[in-house]
């Protein structure tokens, strides 16, 4: 295509013009070679402005448009809409950027005038070569999967397929619910949190749109955005769900008890078992590792009581295949190991206990029915320490972030211990009290206020058991002194960290996890809930600590995000990506390699190999364009000719 | 070496250090005009031909200016790219051109303070070195 | 085997049983200990006054000695000592410029290069010795025999020199065990004696003794093991002070863990310098 280029330069009003000479720019550009016309306005970007390019566009059959005015940030999209209009093809059409890189950081106005004409050639020479592109456009499956059944799995869910569209919910327990099942009341309104999720874990397990794979876990995924294919693991849980009633009866009379992991070890459970009374579906599984028959070939109890006949030990293993469009991530997390804290004994003294444990010692669902009694005798404790930043915000030895929730959920349970026992002590310490929500710093105020909860900035040292009592010592940081407190139970806020799978899973979705092992957000400001994976979103605590509204939000936001993908017909892609030039190309691999996203791969063709582009898959950075060693890689309108015209237009 | 000027070619990549760019003139900060943006969208786009190519054409500097390490827009770019400029400085000192011709530097986009200095700081070490010939080898440069 | 030994200046008096106890036990693990040749302090009343680097020349210049004298590690008794050679080595180590600066303080030494290995002689008996192989060597059964293992601070902070986890240390009760003696759960065995305090502020120092003293006697322990002479002094001599406080106060003998190994391997005790205890572990010496 014979270049028949036009120029337009902005004064932007006096912004470019009080440093720029543009009449001179424009008089130095006409007689460039492929340029047929040039003039300048004040105000480019105005509807007189837009207007005028129009009319030249038509008048000179320009074929090509440069717009010499501010950041193609700002109005690269603004005139390529304008030039569109007229039917010149939008990448047609580029910005020089003579005011924020030229006008408004140079005093000298010959020198600016001088370098604004070298911005203009360069970014002519890059039009003439510029091919008349169109969006990629790629279909969409309209479904939806969500890894992880907590409350953020559960919100985004419901949110996805009550607006229509299909939801695979796969959950790795045997019952949705996640952590907040276990909580006994949510800060700082104390509403049961059983109350409030149960029925959203029913409607899940009801909702037509939703197909729920409980004890599964993802085992691979392939594919791109609005094409995924995602292979599922279904556990062998040696009962047939669909001839089981739940009646009960084979947990009754197994014989093997193991610490229950939803009571949080302070109770057991059997080895067919159901996590807890509501769980969602109400089926149960066979726990293999501790299963007598698998442990010893003897026992079959289970079989011999089930009426129903739906035992099955010859189970195994099964894999799905499904098609989703979208996916989120959300798998929560898990607390610090209180093993990893040498100091406060490390587990060996059985009434140091974690935030959930205590949970359960509240819930009225829970082991105690919600009398707190502590473990190691269960005595009403009289005095109870509950202790912050165990494992956060210590760099040098754990965690260097704040966990987000501790300060909160201890203050929740230092009140809710004083309702149990009225003539309790209830005593926090602190570093800062962190009560950042709606409601929060009322809450601890109450705490602290009306519900006579001592609080004691400063740090525990050590805590050891003499006697039947534990002795925590500390040092008072407001008053300098150092404390020896003797109680008789301690509560820790453990960190919260990434549940550990989540560095497994993160491979296979090829998403990125930070230096803590939490899900990396696209842009930490404006893209929150987006993973840089295109198609890929997050929600709750996988993604960083934080408290249930915040999860809940951040889960419809994703599910937002999912919903207004699926909103479009096809998705629409940016054309800059790479290009394979098949008789340059000898297939060596090593775009293969460069690239990030897996969007290179190798085929053979007419048993030649060749590299090939997805072009659904390529974001267009062009390192694999770089690296290619035969040349024989491009990127659409950003070709190494281009470039290097443009490198040299600048130096001319 | 009075009064020379040197010229430097940067390239930007679209997310960091063009969007610094940009902020440096929103600031209105002042930055002498010996240098020409070109824009890619990653820093390792930027193939070592185009560095060359700057220098055969009579640039006496080239900036190539990234993410932070880990920033990335493009998850690891700059990475290849860090690689890339280590080893063209070496061919650049086989050549007979000054390695401190061609400068790597990782500035955010909110580091507009940055871009200015890394300029600043660049035009006087060019200074320095003095313009670049390329026939008779780099004889300012601390190899020639 | 010859490993070079680094003394110090309370190994040669108040701690004389420390040395003497350790040349029998070690003698009797087939090694020997070599003391080093025109050793000077440690450094540690220095660089505890301030951090000028001038401060950091007596160590470096002691683990010069090492290198001069043919060797390439040291070992120390005194947690103090070990402490201050170690830091001193890993601060050399981290810093070039300090680096240079130690070597142009030194005129007549040769140059340091850093490489000189600092290790405290628990880490040799469980790297080098093996407790396996101490155990095997027990000839005295001392399984009636509760002890408090004592850590206090030296030989755990900061956690660049630490022999073992600060928090939570197991060393001293793995060797323990190995010799066939029951160890107590004692949570004050990293805590801190109250070390130089004992010279300006006595009362703290008596108030950590009794408190560390009096839970190890609560806990059950007949005798309290460390590997540090400052602690072993404020733990041992300030319990006169305790009693005349607090009358009820039961004594309890603190000794060092290679006295203690000594009884196990069975070196005769008038060897082991219990002499120099002022309160006897006559739990051992009845044996």
């Amino acid at each position: 295509m014979e270049p028949r280029i036009g120029v337009f330069v902005c004064h932007c009003g006096i912004n470019i013009a009080s440093t720029v000479d543009v009449k001179r720019v424009v008089e130095a550009i006409k007689g460039y070679p492929g340029v047929v016309h040039a003039e300048d306005y004040v105000y480019m970007c105005s509807d007189p402005g837009q207007e005028l390019i129009r009319s030249r566009i038509k008048e000179k059959k320009l074929n090509g448009v440069v717009v010499a005015a501010c950041s193609p940030t700002l109005h690269e999209a603004t005139f390529r809409n304008t030039v569109s209009q007229v039917g010149l093809n939008p990448y047609r059409c580029e910005i020089a950027n003579i005011r924020e890189h030229c006008s408004w950081i140079h005093t000298d106005r010959d020198k600016a005038t001088e370098k604004a004409i070298k911005i203009v050639k360069s970014i002519v020479e890059k039009v003439k070569l510029n091919d008349e592109l169109l969006p990629i456009s790629i279909p969409i499956t309209k479904r939806a999967l969500v890894i992880g059944g907590g409350i953020a799995g559960i919100q985004a869910a419901l949110d996805i397929a009550n607006a229509g569209y299909e939801v695979i919910l796969v959950e790795k327990n045997p019952s949705i619910g996640g952590h907040m099942a276990q909580l006994s009341e949510t800060f700082p309104t104390l509403d049961c949190a059983q109350c409030i999720l149960t029925p959203k874990m029913v409607e899940v397990g009801q909702h037509p749109n939703i197909k729920l794979y409980n004890y599964a876990e993802v085992e691979d995924l392939s594919g791109y955005v609005g094409n995924f294919k995602v292979k599922i693991r279904l556990k062998a849980s040696y009962v047939d769900w669909s001839k089981c009633v739940g009646c009960g009866v084979c947990m009754e009379k197994c014989p093997t008890k193991v610490p229950s992991e939803f009571e949080m070890g302070l109770t057991t459970r059997k080895a067919i078992y159901v996590p807890f009374p509501q769980a969602v579906p109400n089926k149960p599984v066979i726990d293999r590792e501790n299963c007598l028959y698998f442990k010893t070939g003897k026992c079959r109890i289970c079989e011999k009581v089930c009426t129903f006949g739906a035992i099955k030990f010859d189970e195994q293993d099964e894999f799905v295949e499904e098609e989703v469009g979208a996916i989120i991530v959300a798998t929560g997390y898990e607390l610090y190991p209180i093993e990893k804290i040498g100091e406060y004994g490390g587990g060996k003294y059985k009434d140091v206990i974690n935030g959930l444990q205590f949970e359960r010692l509240l819930s009225a669902s829970g082991p105690t029915g919600g009398g707190v009694q502590r473990p190691s005798d269960r005595k009403v404790p009289k005095r109870v320490a509950f202790v912050s930043c165990v494992g956060s915000r210590d760099p040098e030895l754990h965690k260097p972030y704040c966990s987000k929730v501790c300060c909160m959920y201890l203050t929740k349970h230092a009140m809710l211990y004083k309702h149990r026992v009225p003539d309790g002590e209830p005593i926090v310490f602190y570093i800062d009290i962190r009560s950042d929500g709606k409601g929060y710093e009322e809450f601890v105020q109450r705490a602290q206020e009306e519900e006579h909860v001592t609080y004691i900035r400063g740090k525990v040292s050590k805590i050891y058991e003499d006697n039947g009592e534990l002795v925590l010592l500390a040092v008072d940081t407001l008053t300098g002194e150092p404390l020896e407190v003797r109680v008789d139970m301690v509560v820790l806020g453990m960190a919260i960290v990434p549940s550990p799978a989540v560095y497994e899973l993160a491979k296979k979705l090829k998403i990125q996890i930070d230096a803590n092992g939490f899900l990396t957000e696209a842009h930490p400001k404006l893209r929150p809930v987006e993973t840089l994976t295109p198609g890929i979103f997050l929600a709750g605590c996988a993604h960083a600590p934080k408290d249930i509204p915040d999860t809940v939000a951040q889960a419809s936001a994703a599910a937002s995000k999912v919903l207004e993908m699926f909103s479009q017909k096809e998705l629409q892609h940016d054309p800059m990506v790479a290009t394979v030039d098949e008789d340059r190309c000898s297939g060596c691999g090593v775009c293969v390699t460069l690239c990030p996203y897996g969007a290179r791969e190798i085929e053979v063709k007419d048993g030649k190999r060749v590299a090939k582009v997805n072009e659904a898959k390529c974001e267009g950075c062009g390192s694999c364009i770089a690296g290619c060693p035969a040349g024989a890689c491009q990127q659409r309108n950003l070709k190494d000719e281009q470039l290097v015209n443009m490198v040299k237009a600048v130096l001319e | 070496m009075e009064g020379f000027e040197p010229k430097i070619v940067a390239f930007c990549c679209k997310w960091c250090s063009y969007a610094a760019a940009d902020l440096a003139g929103t600031s209105r900060l002042k930055i002498k005009p010996n240098f020409v943006v070109i824009r890619t969208m990653c820093s390792s786009r930027v193939d070592p031909e185009f560095i060359l190519q700057a220098f055969l054409n009579g640039a006496d500097g080239v900036l190539v200016a990234g993410c932070h390490p880990g920033d990335c827009h493009y998850v690891n770019g700059n990475y290849k790219t860090l690689r890339r400029v280590m080893l063209l400085k070496k061919v650049l000192e086989q050549l007979g051109i000054d390695p401190r011709r061609l400068r790597l530097e990782w500035i955010a986009a909110s580091e507009s303070r940055k871009f200015v200095v890394t300029i600043r700081k660049f035009v006087d070490e060019l200074k320095q070195l003095g313009p670049l010939r390329l026939e008779a080898g780099d004889d300012n440069g601390s190899n020639g | 085997m010859k490993i070079f030994y680094y003394p110090g200046c309370t190994l040669k008096t108040q701690a004389r049983n420390f040395e003497c106890s350790a040349m029998e036990v070690m003698k009797l693990l087939g090694y020997e200990l070599v003391e080093l040749n025109r050793w000077n302090c440690c450094g540690t009343v220095y660089s505890l006054a301030s951090d000028d680097l001038i401060h950091k020349v007596a160590p470096i210049r002691n683990l010069v000695r090492v290198k001069e004298q043919g060797g390439d590690k040291v070992v120390t008794l005194c947690a103090m000592c070990y402490n201050t050679l170690k830091q001193a080595n890993v601060f050399f180590n981290s810093d070039q410029e300090a680096r240079d600066k130690i070597n142009s303080f030194m005129d007549t030494e040769i140059d340091y290069e850093g490489d000189v290995e600092v290790l405290h002689l628990l880490t040799v008996l469980r790297d080098e010795v093996g407790f396996d192989n101490i155990s095997k060597k027990v000839v005295r059964k001392l399984n009636h025999i509760k002890v408090a293992p004592y850590y206090g601070c030296l030989l755990l902070r900061p956690s660049t020199v630490a022999i073992d986890d600060a928090e939570n240390p197991s060393i001293m009760e793995e060797l323990l065990h190995a010799l066939g003696v029951e160890t107590i759960d004692f949570p004050y065995r990293n805590e801190c004696c109250g070390t130089y305090n004992t010279v300006s502020a006595v009362d703290l120092v008596i108030d950590r003794t009794y408190r560390i003293v009096g839970l190890a006697r609560n806990l059950g322990a007949d005798v309290i093991v460390t590997s540090c002479p400052l602690c072993q002094f404020n733990l041992e001599v300030r319990q006169k002070d305790v009693k005349e406080r607090f009358p009820e106060f039961e004594q309890l003998p603190v000794i060092y863990f290679t006295q203690l190994m000594g009884v196990a391997l069975g070196v005769p005790t008038e060897r082991l310098g219990f002499e120099l205890n002022h309160i006897k572990p006559k739990v051992l010496m009845e044996l």
